[in-house]
């Protein structure tokens, strides 16, 4: 089943921003990446699908029920970490925890303290007094305290140190692990790969491909580093197959897709010195396919 | 004293608020007072039914609230109830302490039944600036500027009460200044509230509710 269908959504704002015509879907039980840099469309999609705006034309459809008419119904088993988190000043973590839980129909009391053990949140602070990092786990646990069906987590990394990243990754994993499908936007690749299953591609409010994490990074793709006696014309390399071509003095290194007997066979026609065949991260793949569009 | 303020030009009194009001007694005092007490509860109520619905866009509170299990209509509901008793509280307090504090210099008059009638319809202005500051708020795209917007538009209503007062060519401009529906002399010496503008006034008010929920129910959220 799909958790989310996406079909065809488009939103334009005043100046250039906004998506066109996008359309993937999320099956139930993975995690998917959603990876695109700053301004892409990626939290805007977010947003429609969680009815804070609408789209001007297209639909979209959570738990197979259309995200604006049954919206309600809907965010019962949704949550959700925005970029930036922004809360009622005065109030207390707990307070500000027991209100969100609140708006569930049932107690969340227990899983609030687990989540606030996890992430080490003091839950008598101010939130006023706290830093960019701990109020992002504040959202965090209020995202997750009513153990929902469907996390959405837009750019969910930012102002949490590496540790902290850490804890969260594998608090995902478990919920995971109990059934939970996650959508996971982020313009860092790392981190989409290490947790992602599938991953969609946007870009300029344009869904690029969508496609297996494994997929990319295995099988097809390979990064070559040739380290020669003399520095190579920045042509020899040109044949099919071969992207992201770069030459640095006496380095040549690019990577490809295609029969490796092509590049073998040109790569023993020079004198090398070194050579490096690695699979190339989602960075560079990535890089790939936004030259490519370009 | 009645005297010293009759040879004062008609404009001059006007402004102050003194037209038509006897000042040697104690209601003819409060009518004067009250037009002071009636800018600032609807200045407040103005504020408050704007900043009420902008405020989860102004404070970027919007991702926590509107992600919640609960309609956008409900939450109106709720932010318009919670302005509402604000109101309600303004307005029974002001009642309270202008009769406590009339009841020390009425000298035996009695006040307490126009101190009534003028804070019933200081309540129904109240609640036609609440709900021109929270139609305001749903409809503007940056809903932030909403809060002046409508303070503007009481600053208004107000000047041209005032104008009107002056010009006796403006009277028919008086339907469309709310400090025109209900003032104190009619209001205590005049009988009560004209039914006409009781009716606009209902009108407005419900047209407005209207509009807070239907455009805030469409509207996209956004900073």
């Amino acid at each position: 089943m799909d958790v989310i269908e996406i079909k065809n959504l488009t939103k334009t704002y005043g100046k250039a921003r906004g998506i066109s015509n996008i359309s993937f879907n999320v099956e139930e039980g993975e995690i998917f990446g959603f990876i695109g840099p700053n301004g892409a469309g990626k939290s805007t999609t977010i947003r429609i699908l969680l009815s804070l705006i609408y789209p001007d034309s297209g639909s979209a459809a959570i738990f197979g029920k259309d995200c604006i008419q049954f919206a309600p119904e809907i965010k019962k088993n949704i949550g959700y970490l925005p970029s930036e988190v922004f809360y009622y000043d005065n109030m207390k973590v707990k307070e500000l925890l027991n209100y969100s839980a609140s708006f569930y129909k049932k107690d969340c009391n227990k899983r609030m303290k687990e989540l606030a053990d996890i992430m080490d949140l003091d839950l008598n602070k101010k939130i006023d007094d706290l830093s960019l990092g701990n109020k992002k786990k504040v959202g965090i646990v209020q995202g997750l305290l009513h153990e929902p069906k469907l996390i959405i987590l837009d750019e969910p990394t930012s102002g949490l140190d590496p540790l902290m990243q850490q804890n969260f990754f594998e608090l995902l994993k478990e919920e995971n692990k109990k059934g939970a499908t996650i959508l996971f936007s982020s313009h860092i690749l790392s981190e989409v790969q290490r947790l992602c299953n599938r991953v969609a591609i946007i870009k300029e409010g344009k869904i690029v491909t969508v496609e297996k994490i494994s997929n990319l990074t295995e099988n097809t793709y390979k990064k070559f580093k040739v380290e020669t006696k003399a520095p190579l014309d920045a042509t020899y390399f040109q044949i099919s197959g071969v992207h992201n071509l770069e030459v640095k003095g006496n380095v040549t290194s690019f990577i490809f897709k295609g029969n490796i007997n092509d590049v073998m066979k040109k790569i023993a026609g020079v004198e090398i010195m070194n050579l490096w065949i690695e699979e190339p991260d989602l960075e560079e793949i990535f890089m790939h396919y936004y030259e490519k569009e370009a | 004293m009645t005297e010293l303020l009759k040879d004062m030009p008609k404009s001059l009194r006007v402004v102050f608020g003194f037209n038509q009001l006897d000042l040697s007694k104690v209601s003819g005092y409060f009518g004067v007072l009250f037009i002071y007490l009636l800018l600032m509860a609807t200045i407040h109520a103005t504020m408050l039914g704007a900043t009420v619905i902008a405020k989860e866009e102004r404070d970027k509170t919007y991702e926590f609230l509107f992600t919640k299990p609960v309609s956008r209509s409900i939450i109106v509901t709720a932010k318009l109830l919670a302005a509402l008793t604000n109101i309600i509280i303004f307005n029974l307090v002001t009642m309270a302490s202008s009769m406590m504090l009339l009841a020390k210099y009425s000298h035996g008059e009695a006040v307490n039944d126009e101190i009534a009638r003028l804070m019933a319809a200081m309540f129904i202005l109240q609640l036609l600036f609440m709900v021109i500051g929270s139609a305001l708020a749903a409809v503007k795209k940056k809903s932030k500027k909403a809060a002046s917007l409508a303070t503007g538009i009481l600053v208004f209503t107000y000047f041209l009460s005032v104008a009107i007062d002056l010009n006796d060519r403006l009277t028919g401009l008086k339907y469309f200044t709310p400090f025109k529906y209900f003032e104190a002399k009619n209001v205590m010496y005049g009988g009560g509230f004209a039914a006409v503008y009781v009716v606009i006034s209902v009108v407005l008010i419900a047209a407005l509710t209207t509009v807070t929920y239907v455009f805030y129910k469409n509207r996209d959220l956004n900073v």
